[in-house]
């Protein structure tokens, strides 16, 4: 794209979102908070996806175990899911590493279609056991503070999602100086260009693969006790997150972490305008695929290979 | 002994399969139709993925199907029979115009897209409860045949010849030499002209079409569809496990697959009511770690090796 395009195409955006604030404020800040939830669950799957190139289906299903682990842990002993979360971080990277070992790691050389018939087996089998354990009852925990409003003049919202958009600006920022200045993460990298040439130079691959997958898990099983503070939670609730992650990764450009962020701003905000209409909000399920087609075609115009 | 393999082996089969209803009762009727709805699918899964190409869009096209033949019936009051063969067509149809879009993608990209196909699917049929039900979905005035169990059983069986010769036809005609160099090397295969594309966009049209005509069965045969039961995930995880349990790429172990789970599934649904599904997630899993070739690889190795023994 060249400069001129992209500054049009900037500018619009920017007109389309002054239009939208003077209309309806309310539209801007729930689409970026709920742009927030979408980024901090999409940002891990950019780390696996992106940087190590393993592609995971049981994503959402993983958010989903994390918010079950919470939910039984704060209901057991009483604790605050902000506080659980930390328990459930280590559970959830302890399952992580277990996931790797047994299962990713012995396709992780075989053809891609196996990993993903065998993360997508592995979705199946987190949704199904957790249907067995807990039941396909929705569940919800109630917290006080989440309903925190703030009134600005006749403007009313709830300031506590606010708390999405920092998770995903906190996860982001924690990602890139962890790619950039660690060591493990400048090997991840590495791994992820050339996983022979790394093997070469001495970087443990295995390792290297093991450590970012079960962060990715870890961080996703953070999301997953901040997503039950908001929501109710039954086993297939991952499902649309695994794809929404997907077409959020795949807009942004695989391996554009930042990218991710600007993504599900378009896809928060578009699917917020589109709730905001009485009778229509059902439609704002289709607002990803949409988006999904339009990059293809956007991206098999410019001739290049996705 | 390749007279007895070729000729009066499946012969006993078809005939068994055909006069079956005559000594089995309904409750086994209904298994069978069962195994052989998942069966269609399974096999037209499987002939897609011999190009190198993971749908997970089963159940989409499964659900569109079903929903097309529902509402011929309704609105156009055309025989339920024309509607199945008709959905079949429209679904077919519709898979030409979304292929031309996603099929531009490959491996990853493309199954994931599949993936959210059934969703999108969906939604939409939610969202038009004037045209389509909406949430509540549609009920038929009277199943196909009048509920008449033989002929139903027969119809049924039509389709699976039908699938098991379609699936036939890709695994021995000039197309499955074409389908496997994609499979094996894109590149290798524009070299020798191959237009991968075209092939692709046949070969996904066609297994899209096998699919709504499952759904166009499924519908008539049960009376009703509704946005829940008619894109359920079990249409996308089903087939896929009785696929890889049978052996993939091949006709057979999709056919072997979908007898053998759909006769196991029977009895976990009586032992274990709620959750059973987690079975075939492990079936999945566990036939990629440790046995890729499925049942029919596994036998066929095996007299392989018997064979080698005798010489």
């Amino acid at each position: 794209m060249t400069k001129a395009k992209r500054l049009i195409l900037l500018g619009g955006i920017i007109i389309f979102a002054l239009l939208i604030i003077l209309w309806r404020p309310t539209i801007l800040i729930y689409g970026i908070q709920r742009a927030g939830l979408y980024a901090a669950i999409a940002l891990p799957m950019a780390l696996v996806l992106g940087i190590v190139h393993i592609v995971n289906l049981a994503h959402g299903e993983l958010l989903m175990i994390g918010a079950y682990l919470t939910y039984f842990v704060c209901s057991t002993f009483g604790m605050d899911p902000l506080v659980a979360m930390l328990p459930v971080s280590a559970v959830m990277f302890l399952l992580g590493m277990v996931v790797y070992k047994v299962t990713i790691k012995h396709t992780l050389k075989a053809p891609e279609l196996n990993q993903l018939i065998l993360t997508f087996g592995l979705a199946m089998v987190f949704g199904q056991s957790v249907n067995l354990i807990a039941t396909s009852q929705p569940r919800t925990l109630s917290v006080d503070y989440v309903s925190t409003s703030l009134t600005f003049g006749k403007l009313t919202f709830g300031v506590y999602d606010f708390i999405f958009p920092v998770a995903a600006l906190i996860i982001l920022g924690g990602l890139l100086f962890f790619l950039r200045k660690t060591r493990v993460g400048k090997a991840a990298q590495a791994v992820g260009q050339n996983p022979k040439g790394a093997e070469i130079v001495g970087i443990d691959v295995d390792k290297i693969y093991l450590i970012i997958f079960s962060l990715s898990t870890a961080l996703v099983g953070i999301m997953g006790s901040l997503y039950l503070t908001k929501q109710s939670i039954f086993p297939l609730v991952g499902g649309p997150y695994t794809m929404k992650s997907f077409a959020l990764v795949a807009m942004a450009g695989i391996g554009n972490l930042p990218g991710v962020l600007f993504a599900s701003l378009i896809l928060g905000v578009a699917e917020t305008f589109l709730l905001s209409f009485k009778g229509y909000g059902g439609w704002s399920n289709i607002v990803f695929f949409a988006f999904i087609i339009i990059v293809i075609l956007i991206r098999s115009h410019r001739g290049k290979q996705i | 002994m390749k007279i007895l393999t070729r000729i009066i082996l499946p012969a006993i089969v078809v005939l068994l399969s055909i006069t079956f209803p005559l000594f089995a009762g309904p409750y086994q009727q209904s298994i069978a139709k069962t195994i052989i709805i998942y069966m269609i699918l399974a096999l037209s899964w499987n002939i897609l993925l011999k190009t190198g190409q993971i749908s997970f869009g089963l159940a989409g096209f499964f659900g569109i199907g079903a929903y097309a033949s529902v509402l011929l019936s309704l609105r156009l009051g055309i025989p339920p029979l024309l509607t199945i063969i008709v959905g079949g067509i429209i679904t077919a149809i519709l898979a030409a115009a979304m292929g031309m879009i996603i099929l531009r993608l490959r491996a990853m990209y493309f199954a994931i897209t599949t993936l959210a196909l059934g969703e999108i699917f969906r939604v939409i049929i939610h969202n038009l409860p004037n045209f389509a039900g909406g949430a509540h979905g549609l009920i038929l005035s009277s199943v196909i045949f009048d509920g008449n169990g033989y002929f139903t059983y027969w119809l049924f069986l039509a389709g699976a010849f039908f699938s098991i010769g379609l699936s036939y036809f890709f695994d021995k005609s000039k197309f499955h030499l074409a389908l496997t160099t994609i499979r094996d090397n894109e590149i290798t295969a524009k070299v020798r002209g191959i237009d991968i594309f075209k092939y692709l966009l046949i070969v996904f049209t066609i297994t899209a079409g096998m699919q709504g005509l499952a759904g166009g069965l499924y519908s008539q045969s049960f009376g009703f569809v509704t946005p829940e039961s008619s894109f359920s995930g079990d249409f996308i995880l089903l087939p896929i496990a009785m696929a890889l349990l049978g052996g993939i790429y091949t006709t057979a172990g999709p056919v072997v697959g979908a007898i053998v789970l759909g006769v196991i599934s029977e009895y976990l649904k009586l032992y274990i009511p709620y959750g059973h599904l987690v079975v075939y997630g492990l079936i999945i899993v566990i036939v990629i770690l440790f046995m890729p070739n499925g049942i029919v690889g596994m036998c066929s190795n095996t007299f392989r090796k018997v064979d080698q023994f005798n010489e």
